[in-house]
């Protein structure tokens, strides 16, 4: 594939009961807008619901997003389990994340770790960056 | 006069520079304002408002498990608040059990959780509920409040004279997507279900609490809060004068309602007079009904949590006090002020205290309570009263001729409402169209201060129910759960009122996942729309 136009697949998801929907919805648009396929799981995903679609739909990318502080269990579940599944998907993560659960959330490979209202193109280019760098090998 | 810049409400009402008697020329006083207590209650549904009865201070709260939630209930009304406001943990809001394999993460996570009677009778141990109200966020199908009046009933209290509030607006919650969510048919039934059963053994109780809450938090105007709240509370009456069970005065006499209040502070005053207006024309001129005590507008307001910023959240106590202030010059007769780290966390001992601490002094130290709709007869907040109550009536048309709030849901039309007000919220916050202090604009580099947080243990909580629930389900009698449950089954498919079986059957320790899973099995669960 021309190396240009390859389009970034990612997979936003929402674990857990947590309802709060307008983040993660938002953040589709924002990532839509700025030219990725976007797939999103909708609410009330368990973390090998959230695995099971990223493999089957091949994404570079899985954007977990949660309100409620139950980050550190799931976001950490979901890393793990594509590691355990031999996959290099990677894994990046928003939402009201107490200061706390960010070491464990990042040793386990769980980045970005935005809160809101942070500009929409600082997400972009993390994700951006790390699927050129971790998943296309690019400089 | 008027300025060159083009000035908007929150709801895109355009507003001049200056209001004169010009603007109010055509009101008549009588017809369209009149005394509070009477028709058509604009300037308040009570006589005399809050020199006879001050507004409830009320927190919507409830952590961990029953047992931690009583102590919090304790310590709230020993500090003066004079109503409980249940807040069940989402585990119980969507209607499951705390040992349902979905959800074990967030048992107790933000609010109590509630499985069956034995649960209710642990957060209101103690508690003094012959003396006070207390508002139940029941989502599904009238179980928690069925199981509050077992409660009551236990300690030998006379539903006859309980008083207290449920929710039970499953219609507008159809719009909140939650999981196991009945479809809006179903939704309706059960809580016309629920206001018929109330009407006949809980005559002080209002089983209904219009909810344009979440609604608004979603980012729709002040004008689609309107339109929505009355489209649905019409929709419900329809419902109640189609079966015919109850005489409709009776039915729409105990339905209250609950809005927020948000930041455009004089449209938010002039949309509670609004209101009060529209209710009365609904009940007087649509429906014919007489009686004033069915033509009043009863509100229970609270401050708007999408305000609240995550940035600098000591802001957010400023932003509090205003909605507060607003709600009680707007005459609402039941104020939640929310904790300044809502956006954070539940709120912590502090956050909680300065809640209810907002609401008493602007009833006790800002004098505003000496007088009745201080407002009333300002040119500007006349103006703003009319032209609210006139867009809301256009949008209540564009519902009605859709065929109703349950066809406007089920077809995906407010979906998309809620969904594009989202977007347009985001858009405007982009460009700054939106000014938020500390978000986009005057925005901090760094984080200049870090305030206290809440911290759940939601793990501990969910060990503490689980081990409970086991035990309940050993010692229970089974048998009489089963025929309960199988009564339940039966009602619900002969389309009877399912109100009494679920009383039964929460009586017999049957529990909030045993009699959802009757509901949605029978029902099913709702797809909603994307409404993208």
């Amino acid at each position: 594939m021309d190396k240009d136009k390859r389009k970034i697949r990612i997979l936003v998801a929402k674990p857990g009961t947590d309802s709060h929907y307008k983040g993660a919805e938002l953040l589709c648009r924002i990532l839509r807008d700025a030219g990725m396929e976007v797939i999103y799981t909708g609410r009330y995903q368990t973390s090998e619901m959230i695995v099971n679609t990223a493999i089957a739909e091949d994404v570079d990318v899985v954007a977990l997003s949660s309100l409620a502080w139950s980050q550190e269990k799931y976001y950490t579940e979901v890393a793990n389990m594509l590691k355990e599944r031999d996959s290099d998907i990677l894994v990046v993560g928003g939402g009201i994340i107490q200061e706390s659960a960010k070491p464990t959330l990042l040793k386990a490979g769980v980045t970005g770790l935005y809160g809101p209202g942070t500009p929409h193109d600082v997400i972009t280019n993390h994700i951006t960056e790390r699927v050129k760098k971790e998943r296309w090998h690019e400089d | 006069m008027e300025s060159s810049e083009q000035c908007v409400s929150a709801s895109g009402i355009p507003i001049k520079d200056i209001y004169t008697p010009e603007d109010v020329k055509d009101i008549d006083y009588d017809r369209e304002l009149g005394m509070p207590g009477e028709p058509p209650f604009t300037r308040g549904p009570y006589s005399t408002m809050y020199r006879g009865r001050a507004w409830t201070i009320r927190r919507l709260s409830g952590f961990n498990t029953p047992e931690d939630t009583n102590k919090l209930y304790r310590e709230e009304y020993a500090l003066g608040q004079t109503g409980f406001s249940v807040a069940p943990d989402i585990t119980t809001t969507v209607g499951m059990d705390c040992d349902d394999p979905r959800i074990a993460a967030e048992v107790g996570h933000a609010g109590v959780p509630l499985s069956s009677l034995q649960d209710m009778d642990t957060a209101f141990d103690g508690l003094p509920i012959d003396k006070v109200s207390t508002y139940l966020a029941d989502r599904f199908g009238g179980v928690l409040t069925a199981m509050y009046f077992a409660m009551a009933e236990k300690r030998g209290i006379d539903l006859k004279e309980v008083r207290g509030t449920t929710a039970n607006d499953m219609l507008a919650w159809c719009c909140l997507n939650l999981q196991n969510q009945l479809p809006p048919p179903a939704s309706l039934r059960y809580a016309v279900d629920l206001i018929e059963w109330c009407c006949e053994v809980a005559p002080k109780w209002y089983p209904v609490s219009h909810d344009s809450y979440n609604a608004r938090d979603n980012g729709v105007t002040a004008i689609q809060e309107l339109g929505m709240l009355f489209a649905t509370a019409i929709q419900y009456i329809e419902e109640g004068k189609r079966r015919g069970r109850v005489p409709l005065d009776r039915f729409v006499r105990r339905v209250s309602f609950n809005t927020a209040v948000h930041n455009d502070f004089f449209e938010e005053i002039a949309k509670l007079r609004a209101a009060r207006r529209i209710w009365y024309k609904i009940i007087k001129e649509r429906y014919g009904i007489e009686d004033p005590k069915c033509q009043l507008w009863r509100v229970h307001v609270q401050s708007s949590g999408s305000t609240h910023t995550f940035q600098e959240p000591l802001n957010n106590v400023i932003r509090i006090a205003y909605q507060v202030l607003a709600g009680a010059l707007g005459g609402a007769q039941s104020i939640h002020a929310n904790g300044y780290d809502e956006a954070i966390c539940l709120p912590t001992d502090q956050s909680m205290l300065l809640s209810i601490r907002t609401g008493q002094i602007v009833q006790s130290e800002t004098n505003v309570t000496n007088t009745i709709d201080p407002l009333g007869g300002s040119y500007y907040i006349e103006s703003l009263t009319n032209e609210l109550e006139r867009q809301t009536w256009d949008y209540i048309q564009k519902i009605e001729d859709m065929g109703g709030m349950a066809k406007a849901i089920e077809s995906g039309w407010i979906h998309r409402e809620l969904r594009e007000a989202i977007i347009e919220h985001e858009n405007k916050l982009a460009s700054g169209e939106t000014e938020i202090i500390g978000v986009n604009k005057f925005r901090l580099d760094e984080v200049p201060y870090e305030v206290p947080l809440f911290r759940p243990n939601p793990q501990q909580s969910v060990d503490i129910q689980i081990k409970k629930l086991k035990k309940l389900k050993k010692e229970r009698d089974n048998a009489k759960v089963q025929a309960a449950l199988k009564r339940l089954e039966e009602v619900t498919l002969s389309g009877e009122n399912v109100m009494p079986a679920v009383f039964e059957a929460v009586k017999a320790y049957a529990t909030m996942g045993e009699i959802t899973e009757v509901q949605t099995r029978i029902n099913g669960v709702w797809r909603f729309p994307m409404g993208i």
